[in-house]
């Protein structure tokens, strides 16, 4: 987890990640850092996102980011 | 039949397929729904039909395949050993692409056929022409039926949906082709998607009273927009824009500002019409608009009008496009050289340059609707681009982003900017779209508004009035839909005599102020000819 907001922190600054769970809902993540979240997560968790995954469920808060790392990690 | 507002349809069809909808029992009710589909998209477009039934039936196997390949696979998997499985589920996976790329080629290859054949033959004989080819190409005219740059959509969504695994593919046909046809979304959306839509309309549910009169009143502010703006202003947009190196600046700016209303009061009233009518036979449909005159951005307009069209290339162009193994690579390395900001926006602008393609490519076969997407995409990329700098220099200025003052600067400049987009949207071609631009910038004047020139071009000063009250009302409406207020349901909640006072008030300003009858030409509906 605490890597994972070490990540979110270096794509985007402005937000309080510990606590934020409408990061889609209020824009904080826009399209161009969720590409770059995506390309960062696979990279250091060594998981696939698929594009199915890709809804503002799975990104709208750092807990629900990590447990669909989780849940991937688990599924490979 | 020929739209939605016409006294045939709002008098005749709409009310008897209610009552026989209710009339029937609830099991039978979808098929009410769908033979009334069928009759409304035949009053339009005769035995173009076929090509609907061909894309409901096709789009209904396809679905079966992959789900079939699905179940095959899963089986399989349960057979063997873990270090086997990946290879079979890679296996598998290939498998279905081929299926979903076969299903994607077959729709959009339709789409492409009927739609754009006359506009590549002009383009190969002007290049024939170019270099002194003697070959002319004959231009076919090939009949469009109506809806099919929407629901082609609603096919393909529906094969990436059962790809996904989303949703499973549905055995029901009826259930699909309802989907596929519903006589409301046929002509202008919104582009449902079968996981939000399918089941509430093939659920058969009574209508209600609140359903009917809330469905009715939604009707009634969709006909107010559209018949007392939208149709008011035909006549002066037609004129400008028909001749438009003819008029100075100033005129062919209020011709654009007429456009850009008459658009959204066109397109959205229509919505107001389509998600109104659902509402009486209990149906939630997606919503496509949400105030876009009060976004702060081009991108943010964007996220705001026609949001259905926006988020289906979201989810099938952009995201799966810019998720591709070689764009994320590119992310990746191109965050390392250039930076967080600017890495992703590599591949971003690959994706965006796509979907703005495609987006002016799905609004009509004409180098104007390819200008306007890729204006589009300039001007979203930039703003992209700039927002970090901008950011910075707003701070250094000590100009508060979210004071008022930068707020109506931003709104203004965003409404100008899609202004000038709408206007080469409607110019008849590019170089028209080009001309009235030139003249918009070299020769600007506001002689025409003082010499009466723009009131003698369709609309006098009656029309402006009218257009300018519902405007107002409008604009009053959108202000409290902005601050998350209902009117609709505010006004349902008062007591009879104001409810309905407001009812007949609505009603009889729309048939006096109705721009129909002697000197008004039925207007056609925009979108529906996208």
């Amino acid at each position: 987890m605490e890597r994972l907001i070490e990540i979110l922190e270096d794509i985007q600054p402005a937000a309080d990640y510990e606590t934020c769970e409408t990061l889609i809902d209020d824009h904080i993540l826009d399209s161009m850092a969720i590409i770059a979240l995506v390309a960062e997560l696979e990279d250091e968790f060594d998981i696939t996102i698929p594009t199915v995954e890709i809804i503002p469920d799975n990104f709208n808060s750092a807990k629900a980011m990590y447990d669909m790392i989780t849940r991937l990690q688990e599924e490979d | 039949m020929s739209s939605f507002f016409s006294i045939l349809y709002v008098v005749v069809f709409l009310p008897s397929v209610v009552i026989l909808y209710n009339i029937f029992p609830k099991k039978y009710r979808p098929f009410v729904l769908l033979i009334g589909s069928y009759v409304f998209f035949f009053s339009i477009s005769g035995k173009l039909l076929l090509y609907l039934l061909f894309s409901t039936l096709s789009v209904h196997h396809i679905g079966l395949w992959l789900t079939d390949l699905q179940a095959e696979r899963n089986a399989k998997l349960k057979l063997v050993e873990k270090t086997e499985k990946k290879e079979l589920k890679s296996l598998y996976q290939t498998k279905q692409r081929r299926v979903v790329l076969f299903g994607v080629l077959l729709h959009i290859g339709i789409l492409l056929v009927v739609k754009y054949t006359p506009f590549f033959m002009e383009n190969i004989n002007s290049i024939f022409a170019a270099f002194d080819v003697p070959v002319t190409l004959n231009i076919p005219k090939i009949l469009m039926p109506i809806g099919i740059s929407f629901y082609t959509l609603q096919a393909v969504s529906y094969i990436f949906d059962v790809y996904r695994e989303i949703i499973s593919a549905d055995r029901n046909m009826s259930r699909v082709a309802l989907y596929m046809g519903f006589f409301p979304t046929i002509m202008e959306g919104p582009i449902c998607r079968y996981g939000e839509t399918a089941h509430a309309l093939y659920a058969g549910e009574r209508t209600n009273y609140n359903g009917l009169t809330m469905g009715i009143q939604r009707i009634l502010y969709g006909m107010l927009k559209k018949i007392v703006v939208a149709d008011r202003l035909n006549i002066l947009i037609k004129n400008v824009f028909d001749s438009g190196n003819q008029y100075d600046g100033g005129i062919v700016a209020v011709a654009a500002i007429c456009y850009t209303v008459q658009l959204y009061m066109e397109f959205s009233g229509t919505m107001d019409l389509v998600i109104g009518t659902a509402q009486i036979f209990n149906i939630r449909l997606p919503e496509n608009f949400r105030q876009p005159f009060f976004s702060k951005s081009v991108s943010d307009f964007w996220a705001r009008w026609h949001i259905t069209l926006g988020t289906f290339f979201k989810d099938y162009i952009f995201y799966p496009l810019s998720m591709s193994k070689p764009l994320k690579k590119l992310t990746s390395k191109a965050r390392k050289h250039i930076g967080n900001h600017l890495g992703p926006l590599v591949a971003g602008a690959v994706a965006l340059f796509c979907v703005w393609l495609c987006n002016g490519l799905w609004h009509g076969a004409g180098w104007n609707y390819i200008f306007f997407g890729m204006y589009h995409f300039v001007l979203i990329l930039s703003g992209n681009i700039v927002e970090p700098y901008a950011k910075k220099l707003l701070e250094k200025l000590h100009i508060n982003r979210e004071g008022i003052a930068y707020h109506t600067f931003s709104v203004v400049r965003t409404v100008i900017l899609v202004v000038i987009g709408e206007m080469f949207f409607r110019a008849n071609g590019l170089s028209a779209g080009l001309s009235m631009f030139k003249s918009l910038i070299t020769n600007f004047s506001l002689a025409s508004f003082k010499d009466e020139t723009i009131l003698k071009l369709g609309m006098d000063i009656e029309d402006f009035i009218i257009v300018g009250i519902t405007l107002l009302i409008v604009l009053v409406i959108s202000i409290f839909k902005e601050k998350d207020i209902n009117v609709r349901e505010g006004i349902a909640k008062r007591n009879v005599v104001l409810r309905w006072g407001i009812y007949y008030a609505l009603i009889i300003f729309i048939i006096i102020f109705g721009a129909y009858g002697r000197g008004y030409v039925p207007v056609d509906p925009i979108y529906a000819n996208f």
